[in-house]
């Protein structure tokens, strides 16, 4: 200990002697001037404000004579100061009323009174944490636009939102006639369509919401334009699901398919939603995807089931129809259909031998 | 006056006469009258009540097979005892059952031989005076008289049409002409005087089925029952003449022409405002085969719907049809411990029968079945048809049979398919 302190005294003296960038003769202790970087951080290790300092001789503290001055009430006027010599940077702690922590990268917190810092570490005092990170810092790469980029770029464009909220307004107020078993006006669509759009907006709003509180950065004309169109998207798989399960018999594979459709575009719609609000790790991401989709249909499967019947009297079929002109497929014969239906006895028999 | 006093006095003679009538055949045959009770084993107390008499001096004793149904589908639940005019109490076996004709035999311990009914010889004259014995709503055992009315009309198995107020609780008791002798099995009303009787040849036939070989098992007895009456019901459906009508001048449906099945019809002409004009036919067998409170079969529905749109456009006019569709029911009850969950599948159809003429229709189809748990072999199905083929028409065929078997439902199913076309 003594010794550190009389290296830092030494350090002290011979940075106020020497000029900046000349470095000593003396090859283990090269001296040059210090140079950092104080990172202000929240505890959720969001950065607040970034300080470049070139400097060997750094105080922190709420006086204003102070290089860095912080405003916690927590900690002193004159908390602490950083010296630089020989290389190392360390911390020097002015008896302080709620002293000083050092917690290295490894999360490991030590008393921060004459300690060596290194690359990353935070101390952490009053109730304020700061990351110093030297001028080496290394840095993750570059990440290159996605070719997401330029469709979101087309998506975010005023012209283009207004034309999927429109399209959102129409299907919806289509849906609602087709389902009006009485006369319907057209105002009255217009309001159910309007409300129902300014319900789905909900998602895209409270997604932007988010992502300001979280990065200053809404982005909400992309993220309306993005969601409105996954909400095409899935109406339009809804009616693809609808032709299909029209055209086909019971239990085609096409069928089985195009039930996954939707779940593919509600990951997609999520994934896009956050790459958009967020900016995480693309693992993190999908993950983030993953579980909201799941979230959302395996709820949704969960409710179903737990609401569906020990016994159901009654029977569960498809009698999808739509008009002629959805028609696609050839019909069979009384015949074929009464072979396939042959084949239900034997399954009926089963499932009342089994319960 | 003097014809006043005549008349009087042949008023009143004619009731005295009645009122004794009634009197001396209630005294006469009580002792081979009772209440059948079935108790539930668990809490001790009695779960149903009907009534019962006797046909033989060794103690076999008739009743319906409703009253003592309970105990036929779980004799592990449920003991069967008599009550007698004395008020002595005593368990029986359930030994016979004829759950098409809602009869069954019950055997009570005896001594020695007793006062029996005897079953009558002949068939009841129509406007003959008759008498129902039996115990209505555990008030006691009574006499009603009432009237022979023939056999009910359209009726499949047939059914006694008796003019009299028969309740329940007196279900299992016999009816009686002037000479004691049982004529019929009180089984079930319709309210207003009117009651339905079992006739006595169902109980002698029974009873000589009994009498030649017991069966071994109740259940098995049942499910061979079912099956030769479903049998017998579909082959009268089958070969009769299918009779092409027309429905709204647009379709063509059939029609069974047997007398027992019966077609109503309706439509919503008057209703100016419907989106869609519907014009409805639909054709049933009026009556269904008790097994328990919760399981009937034995029923037949078929309905036809018309539809056509007014002022709609097309996407929207399928939409409300699809809405229609969608809930296709069972024709008869039944629960869990009785039969398996329906298992579905649907397909494109265009019958063959009017393939590539102007009445070709082509099908939604849709077929359910689902088995019968305790009586392998039957069914109940369901088919549903919709044409997809008019922009602005829609023609919906529709049946449902209960507890028929895997080949006459296929039969059907298939002729129905085929007769059923556009105009």
């Amino acid at each position: 200990m003594e010794v550190e302190i009389d290296i830092m005294k030494d350090a002290k003296v011979g940075i106020i002697e020497t000029e900046p960038t000349i470095p000593v003769s003396n090859d283990d202790l090269p001296i040059e001037q210090g140079e950092i970087i104080i990172e202000e951080i929240t505890r959720n290790h969001k950065l607040l404000h970034r300080h470049r300092l070139k400097q060997n001789n750094i105080t922190i503290g709420r006086d204003y004579k102070n290089d860095i001055i912080l405003t916690d009430p927590h900690i002193c006027p004159q908390h602490l100061s950083l010296n630089y010599s020989q290389g190392a940077w360390c911390i020097h702690d002015n008896n302080s009323v709620n002293g000083t922590t050092l917690e290295n990268s490894e999360c490991k917190k030590q008393d921060g009174h004459k300690q060596v810092i290194n690359d990353g570490d935070v101390i952490i005092l009053g109730k304020s944490q700061l990351r110093i990170l030297f001028k080496n810092h290394s840095i993750a790469d570059t990440i290159a636009f996605s070719p997401f980029e330029s469709l979101i770029d087309l998506i975010r464009h005023p012209v283009a939102v207004f034309t999927s909220i429109a399209l959102f307004i129409l299907i919806a107020g289509n849906i609602s006639y087709l389902n009006q078993p009485t006369e319907t006006n057209i105002s009255q669509l217009f309001v159910s369509a309007f409300s129902m759009s300014l319900l789905f907006a909900l998602w895209p709003a409270g997604v932007a919401l988010v992502s300001h509180l979280t990065k200053h950065d809404p982005r909400i004309l992309a993220q309306l334009g993005i969601s409105f169109t996954f909400f095409i998207l899935l109406w339009l798989s809804d009616l693809l699901e609808e032709i299909i399960a029209f055209n086909s018999a019971s239990n085609s594979v096409l069928g089985l398919i195009i039930t996954l459709v939707p779940i593919g575009l509600a990951f997609s719609l999520f994934w896009l939603n956050s790459y958009i609000g967020f900016h995480v790790s693309a693992k993190r991401r999908i993950i983030v995807a993953l579980s909201i989709t799941t979230l959302l249909f395996g709820g949704t499967y969960l409710l179903q089931y737990s609401k569906k019947p020990e016994f159901n009297p009654h029977p569960q079929y498809n009698a999808t129809i739509m008009a002629p002109s959805y028609l696609i497929a050839q019909s069979n014969s009384v015949a074929s259909f009464l072979e396939q239906s042959n084949a239900l006895f034997e399954q009926a028999n089963k499932a009342a031998q089994q319960e | 006056m003097r014809t006043f006093f005549t008349l009087v006095f042949i008023l009143l003679s004619h009731t005295t006469f009645a009122t004794e009538q009634a009197e001396e055949i209630f005294a006469q045959l009580t002792p081979s009258l009772y209440q059948i009770k079935l108790i539930d084993k668990a809490s001790g107390e009695k779960s149903s009540i009907g009534s019962g008499f006797q046909i033989s001096p060794d103690g076999i004793i008739a009743t319906n097979y409703h009253v003592i149904s309970s105990y036929a589908r779980h004799p592990e639940k449920y003991r069967i005892e008599y009550l007698d005019y004395q008020g002595n109490t005593a368990e029986m076996d359930l030994v016979s059952v004829d759950v098409i004709n809602d009869l069954a035999l019950v055997k009570r311990q005896v001594d020695g031989d007793m006062p029996y009914f005897m079953l009558s010889d002949t068939k009841p004259i129509k406007g003959e005076k008759l008498f129902a014995l039996g115990n209505p709503h555990d008030l006691g055992m009574i006499v009603v008289p009432g009237t022979y009315n023939g056999l009910k009309k359209e009726s499949f198995n047939e059914r006694i049409h008796f003019t009299g107020s028969i309740n329940s609780g007196m279900s299992g008791g016999p009816v009686v002409n002037k000479s004691e002798q049982v004529v019929g099995i009180n089984v079930a009303t319709s309210g207003n005087q009117i009651g339905f009787l079992v006739p006595h040849e169902k109980l002698i036939e029974l009873f000589h089925d009994y009498n030649k070989e017991a069966p071994e098992d109740i259940k098995q007895q049942m499910a061979a029952q079912l099956f030769s009456n479903q049998n017998k019901l579909m082959k009268a459906l089958l070969n009769n003449t299918w009779q092409s009508k027309e429905l709204a001048g647009k379709a063509m449906f059939p029609v069974i022409e047997v007398p027992f099945i019966r077609c109503w019809g309706d439509s919503n002409a008057d209703k100016k405002d419907a989106l869609i004009l519907a014009a409805i036919a639909n054709c049933s067998l009026d009556e269904n085969t008790y097994i328990s409170s919760h399981f009937f079969t034995g029923s037949v529905e078929i309905e036809f719907r018309y539809m056509q749109a007014k002022n709609l456009s097309d996407n929207k006019f399928y939409h409300l049809y699809q809405k229609q569709i969608s809930r296709a029911g069972t024709g008869n009850r039944a629960g869990k411990d009785d039969v398996s969950e329906y298992q579905c599948n649907n397909d494109l159809i265009t019958p063959s029968s009017t393939a590539n003429t102007s009445n070709t229709i082509t099908n939604k189809s849709v077929f359910c079945t689902r088995a019968y748990k305790d009586f392998p072999g039957l069914f109940d199905v369901l088919y549903l048809g919709a044409s997809v083929d008019k922009n602005q028409q829609a023609l919906v065929s529709h049946f449902t049979l209960a507890g028929v078997s895997q080949e006459n439902a296929m039969e059907f199913t298939g002729k129905f398919m085929e007769a059923v076309s556009w105009k």
